[in-house]
């Protein structure tokens, strides 16, 4: 069943066509790779479903949904969330309050509006406890996001990308700068979300991740698609190498 | 004795002016619009304790009441402006605040003399709180009442989530608003809670002064409530109450032995602070604000 | 009072004269903000001080009237790289609001030094001698629109100056340092060009200017006060906005737009409340226009 479509996505800034002409459709519950060499529009793809900008062309449908134009909170309340290729947490915030200030409760579990803002809740501190467990944050809730090590502050913001409750993940190159264990890690936790019923949209440069992860993989070269298909079809891809390797 | 009630009692109002522009700048906007919202407290509860003989409580009610009122108004177009065009924007709301004050008459005859606002002249014969039997110090206690409840409110408001995210949008305004986040309704609120605060500070400071008129609400003002947080840091209220004792504790010293270079000394203290401590006096306000933000 | 559009034409003539001050001022705070990103609340101040140099020195040295018109920039210069090394030069470049309050800082510290050394009231200032004799009258369907010989001057005088900055920032070597670390301070170092001391230099271009607009502005209405700070900061800032942050082609227009209006408003609804429709206009290009005339299209980010 379709999560995402997107269809004939353009986006340009001034002269430079930074994405030109996307189709493509995301299954709910499936891992999505998105791949590509340096300005190939990956980011500004991610950046434009997620309501950062508004598309110069095309449209976007979460569940059949149009959210063109939506402001990225808004998208959140449809059911979006991402993460950032250069991490964004809330430096003066304590870990617990990064995922505080994202948290939205489960349907069947709300609190009213004064509650959710300004009363706490056993559940909902469970729940984030949680969540931190899950991340492997659970001894830091604590601490300033500023004083944690690069691994903790992208697992923080994986995280708090959770805590909204998303129907769909965005996950912008989430493996910069991360070992290899670390990569082992960042994949076992993907798994994990994908098992909970989260659809996964990954962005990514580091190979062995998102060959090693996803269903599907779509590749983009100077904002086109140019291959579509399973890791394997898109690995052995002449246009592909092409475009990594050249001729 | 009198003295050191004067003494509390411009430390008192000066730390409400600052916990107002505190909030704001909790979510990254630095205002310099709170002496306007001041202001309009300010002649609004004078003019219901003066000329319509309101009881004190009600007239400060309004008053806080009117000028977050203003502070909503003017909360939407501050979204559009960032960082430093911000502060001339607010600058020139309350230059705005200012000469409309110049310019308010509304005076009424009261056993057999004229009382009211009165142009540029000022508002004077504010006087509630002698003609009802307050001594000095009961008007001192009340206006640190307030700042005690002020202050309380906004520690507390650090130990839930709205508090949280109005950090988190000082912070990085994306990241908040791609973590669902609503801009608008953080922002407006905290210029809102920031105009009721100001209105309710420069109500009780007309009562207690008796008089204001247009020069009270100088830039000069409006310099002054933002540097409290400024030179505080955002940390904690307690930064500003701290800024607001060491600025006006020095100035007021000052006073006693150099009479009128209070301005070159505010001046000369700004430059030196902001040179050897640029984070604060009390800790780091990290948040730089830019014209090209992002 | 009936007035006829014949004398509000008038009126936005001498405001738009007089507004090549607002030009000037305006293109000071915009020069600095363009090089540093920051916001210099001292400019006026050190502009109008430079204008009390220049009265001061000539006094003393019982020098020709036309020698405050040179001493006066210069004492802006000097007054102006001073601000730069007491409220930018030591401050981290990344914390804008240490920089705006330190300038604020000088701000109020000059402004109290001259209400100090002058008791607070006015000096004479020269009238820019034959200029304010003359007056020239041009004829439009046997109505009269006057052009104040000083007032056109002053626009003369102002552009002068404004063609000067051009020349040097888009002629000279120096002027390309300056645009260079305005742009892209790391790279610039990495070239060899010292920040610290282009951004002096560019606080001493953006000083003169401010010197030569203070005496200007002074010398049209022939008093000059401490009064004058405060209100001259304002306009300045609102020109620097409404012109848009970091364009001089904005500034040049803008300051032009506020003088002529300011004028008009003026006409209309008397001096109490001619700066209320002033500001009122700021706030309406903020709301439609945000980044001004030429600033860069804002983006939803």
């Amino acid at each position: 069943m379709s999560i995402l479509k997107v269809d004939n996505l353009c986006k340009n800034f001034g002269g430079v066509q930074a994405v030109n002409g996307l189709n493509f459709e995301i299954n709910e519950g499936e891992i999505f790779g998105l791949i590509g060499p340096n300005g190939s529009g990956k980011s500004t793809t991610i950046n434009v479903i997620c309501g950062l900008y508004q598309p110069s062309e095309g449209s976007v449908f979460l569940n059949g949904k149009k959210i063109n134009g939506l402001k990225p909170n808004q998208c959140v309340d449809m059911g979006i969330s991402r993460t950032f290729q250069n991490i964004r947490l809330f430096g003066d915030l304590t870990v617990w309050q990064n995922l505080w200030v994202a948290w939205k409760d489960d349907k069947n579990n709300q609190s009213s509006w004064f509650s959710n803002w300004f009363g706490k809740s056993e559940t909902r501190e469970k729940l984030i406890s949680d969540l931190l467990k899950f991340s492997g944050l659970e001894t830091r809730a604590n601490d300033l996001a500023s004083n944690l090590s690069f691994g903790e502050q992208r697992r923080l913001e994986l995280a708090r990308a959770v805590a909204s409750k998303p129907k769909l993940i965005f996950l912008d190159e989430p493996a910069a700068g991360m070992n290899k264990e670390e990569v082992k890690e960042l994949r076992d936790r993907i798994f994990r979300l994908r098992d909970l019923g989260i659809t996964i949209f990954l962005v990514e440069h580091v190979m062995d991740l998102v060959m090693n992860v996803s269903n599907r993989i779509t590749v983009l070269n100077f904002g086109k698609v140019i291959s579509e298909g399973n890791p394997e079809s898109v690995q052995n891809d002449k246009s592909v190498q092409e475009a990594y390797f050249g001729q | 004795m009198d003295y050191y009630l004067g003494v509390f009692q411009t430390i008192g109002v000066h730390t409400l002016l600052g916990l107002s522009a505190y909030i704001l700048l909790l979510t990254g906007q630095v205002s310099m619009a709170q002496i306007g919202f001041f202001a309009i407290g300010a002649y609004s509860s004078g003019v219901l304790t003066v000329i319509f003989s309101w009881h004190i409580y009600p007239a400060l009610a309004f008053g806080a009441l009117l000028a977050s009122f203003f502070a909503f108004l003017v909360g939407f177009p501050a979204l559009r402006v960032k960082g430093l065009m911000l502060v001339i924007a607010t600058i020139a709301f309350s230059e705005i605040v200012r000469l409309i004050t110049f310019n308010f008459v509304w005076m009424v005859e009261k056993d057999g003399i004229m009382v009211g606002a009165d142009g540029a002249q000022g508002f004077r014969e504010i006087r509630y709180f002698t003609t009802n039997g307050w001594e000095s110090s009961q008007v001192v206690t009340l206006i640190w009442i307030f700042v005690v409840i002020v202050m309380a409110m906004l520690w507390w408001l650090d130990r839930v989530k709205a508090g949280a995210v109005l950090r988190a949008v000082g912070n990085d305004e994306l990241a908040a608003q791609s973590s669902g986040i609503n801009l608008t309704t953080v922002k407006v609120a905290a210029m809102t809670a920031g105009g009721f605060i100001a209105g309710l500070g420069g109500g009780l400071y007309a009562h207690a002064v008796s008089y204001v008129d247009h020069i009270t609400f100088t830039i000069l003002m409006a310099t002054f409530a933002i540097s409290y947080p400024i030179l505080g840091g955002t940390k904690n209220v307690f930064g500003t109450l701290l800024a607001v004792i060491f600025i006006q504790g020095i100035l007021i010293e000052a006073f006693r032995f150099l009479e009128d270079w209070r301005l070159i000394i505010f001046g000369l203290l700004i430059v030196l602070v902001m040179n050897f401590m640029p984070d604060g006096l009390v800790s780091a306000f990290k948040k730089s604000t830019s014209g090209k933000d992002k | 009072m009936n007035i006829e559009f014949i004398d509000i034409v008038q009126s936005l003539i001498d405001g738009v004269l007089y507004g090549s001050t607002y030009a000037l001022i305006g293109l000071g705070f915009t020069l600095i903000f363009g090089a540093m990103e920051k916001l210099n609340m001292a400019y006026a101040a050190s502009s109008i001080g430079g204008a009390y140099v220049g009265l001061g020195v000539s006094v003393l040295l019982s020098l020709p009237l036309y020698a405050i018109f040179l001493i006066g920039p210069i004492g802006g210069g000097l007054l102006s790289v001073l601000v730069y090394i007491c409220c930018f030069r030591y401050l981290p470049s990344n914390n804008h609001l240490a920089a705006l309050m330190a300038s604020i800082g000088g701000l109020f510290f000059i402004d109290e030094i001259i209400s100090h050394e002058t008791d607070g009231s006015p000096l004479d200032f020269p009238e820019l001698g034959i200029f304010s004799e003359a007056y020239f009258e041009i004829e439009f369907s046997d109505m009269f629109l006057g052009f104040r010989g000083d007032l056109i001057f002053v626009m003369f005088a102002s552009f002068l100056a404004m063609l000067m900055l051009m020349y040097l920032l888009y002629r000279t070597r120096l002027g390309l340092a300056t645009r260079a670390v305005s742009q892209q301070p790391v790279a610039a170092q990495l070239c060899g060009i010292s920040i610290h001391q282009t951004n002096s230099i560019t606080f001493i271009l953006a000083g003169v200017l401010g010197g030569i607009a203070g005496c200007l502005a002074a010398a049209s209405v022939g008093v000059i006060s401490p009064l004058l700070v405060l209100p001259l900061t304002v306009k300045g800032l609102i020109v620097t906005v409404i012109g848009g942050l970091g364009s001089i082609r904005g500034a040049i227009i803008a300051g032009l737009l506020v003088g002529g209006l300011e004028s008009v408003f003026l006409l209309l609804r008397g001096v109490n409340e001619r700066d209320i429709y002033v500001f009122l206009l700021l706030f309406v290009f903020l709301v439609f226009r945000p980044n001004g005339f030429f600033g860069a299209e804002i983006d939803r980010d």
